[in-house]
């Protein structure tokens, strides 16, 4: 019990650290909220379950407190992408394909 | 030059304050060390009135008085705030640029809302049994409220009905007060009986006062926040 | 030196303080200053942890990295964003 909790709070420590590493040397904002979603809610709901795993008595709260991260963290990561796509933050040089265009309410929304 | 001497400023205050506190017992495995007024709280606190959080026996109990001063100072700062932001015209709300939120946020802030609500009411109402307090609790609600201002925005929040909130919040803290001075022997004194230890309904008047500073504040900060955001810039 | 963990953390959190302080004041776009600011609240809220406070804790965090940083933002909306010399 004890090692399986040590376990996961390791990996999910490594989670989070790959996910900050990416969050500073990817090139652009859009490619940076990718890390930042998904690295780090990996990493947040593994490392509170073994929190939980590791005591026992605990367990019931920490898969609530990881539910409720796993529900808000992806909402704020989207605001945060509609929010840089309607400021007009431009995509990186070497992006291939641009979805957007083909909404009308984000057309001609480049003006940096 | 400027930079130097603030720099220079800034060391000689950090040092003075580190030596100044250096000698002072932080944490509970030095209480024999404190001073009397510590180790009577700390000692006795749970057996004179009953609730099991030291810090706000003192908060409500001991050290009313300045609670109700404290509560007091942040009414004052609110009305003056809402006496900045009066106008003679009719205020529009500034709606040339307002594009709504998208559907997920719309979605995720009202289903959160009532989760966030009834976390700051846990938090207030079990105020002598865990920590927490009136203050943290009302914070959480207001915070709750500015999620709702931010995300979804067909939502009318009512701001009449927060202002009678907030202040019958406040006559219930003196109301209780002056019942103290009628049954018992002073103003704010815990008149009610001391209960079980531990339980929800102890301490005596210690979770009626948390209960009203809660509502108070939240309603109080909310309303700030409310006129912040809706007036015209 | 032989100092424990807990320390060598206390430590580490200062020094993050200390650094966020200043670059609140050195910034000149006036957002990532707000963000700086709402960083010192959160340390300063993790250290009251280690103090044994948490009711202070809990107050500065909700209070600092919350509510502040949202009056603040909204406040910069209404005026000017970069500051200028």
């Amino acid at each position: 019990m004890h090692i399986a909790g040590m376990i996961a709070i390791g990996i999910g420590v490594l989670f989070l650290f790959l996910g900050s590493f990416g969050i500073v040397r990817l090139p652009d904002v859009y490619n940076r909220l990718q890390a930042g979603t998904k690295c780090t809610t990996f990493g947040c709901l593994f490392a509170v379950l073994g929190v939980g795993i590791v005591e026992p008595a605990w367990f019931w709260k920490a898969l609530l407190v990881s539910l409720f991260v796993l529900l808000t963290n992806p909402i704020s990561n989207h605001a945060l992408g509609r929010a840089a796509k309607k400021s007009g933050v431009p995509l990186w040089d070497g992006s291939v394909v641009d979805k957007s265009r083909d909404f009308p309410s984000y057309a001609n929304t480049e003006k940096l | 030059m400027r930079i130097l001497i603030s720099c220079v400023l800034l060391v000689i205050l950090s040092l003075g304050l580190v030596f100044a506190l250096e000698q002072a017992p932080f944490g509970s495995n030095q209480i024999d060390n404190a001073d009397k007024p510590g180790r009577f709280y700390l000692n006795q606190g749970m057996e004179k009135t009953g609730a099991a959080n030291v810090v706000t026996s003192v908060v409500v109990t001991y050290r009313g008085f300045d609670t109700l001063g404290e509560v007091t100072i942040l009414f004052i700062a609110a009305i003056g705030l809402g006496a900045v932001f009066h106008s003679r015209k009719k205020v529009k709300r500034y709606e040339k640029e307002k594009q709504s939120a998208s559907l997920i946020l719309q979605t995720g802030c009202r289903f959160l809302f009532p989760l966030i609500v009834l976390f700051g009411t846990y938090v207030f109402i079990h105020g002598h049994l865990s920590p927490g307090g009136g203050f943290q609790g009302g914070v959480i609600i207001a915070s709750a409220f500015l999620l709702l201002f931010l995300g979804c925005e067909e939502k009318k929040i009512p701001m009449k009905s927060m202002n009678t909130v907030e202040s019958l919040a406040g006559i219930i803290f003196v109301g209780i007060g002056l019942a103290g001075l009628y049954w018992g022997e002073s103003f704010l004194e815990n008149f009610l009986p001391r209960g079980m230890d531990y339980m929800l309904l102890s301490g005596g008047v210690i979770p009626i006062i948390y209960i009203a500073i809660g509502f108070k504040v939240g309603a109080e900060l909310a309303g700030i926040v409310a006129g912040l955001i809706e007036r015209n810039p | 030196m032989e100092e424990s963990l807990e320390q060598i953390l206390e430590l580490s959190l200062t020094l993050l303080m200390l650094g966020g302080a200043v670059c609140a004041c050195v910034f000149k776009d006036l957002l990532n200053a707000v963000i700086a600011a709402a960083f010192v609240s959160l340390m300063a809220a993790i250290l009251f942890y280690f103090l044994q406070a948490p009711d202070v804790a809990m107050a500065e965090a909700s209070i600092g990295a919350a509510l502040t940083t949202a009056i603040f933002v909204i406040a910069i909306k209404k005026t000017k964003r970069v500051e200028e010399e």
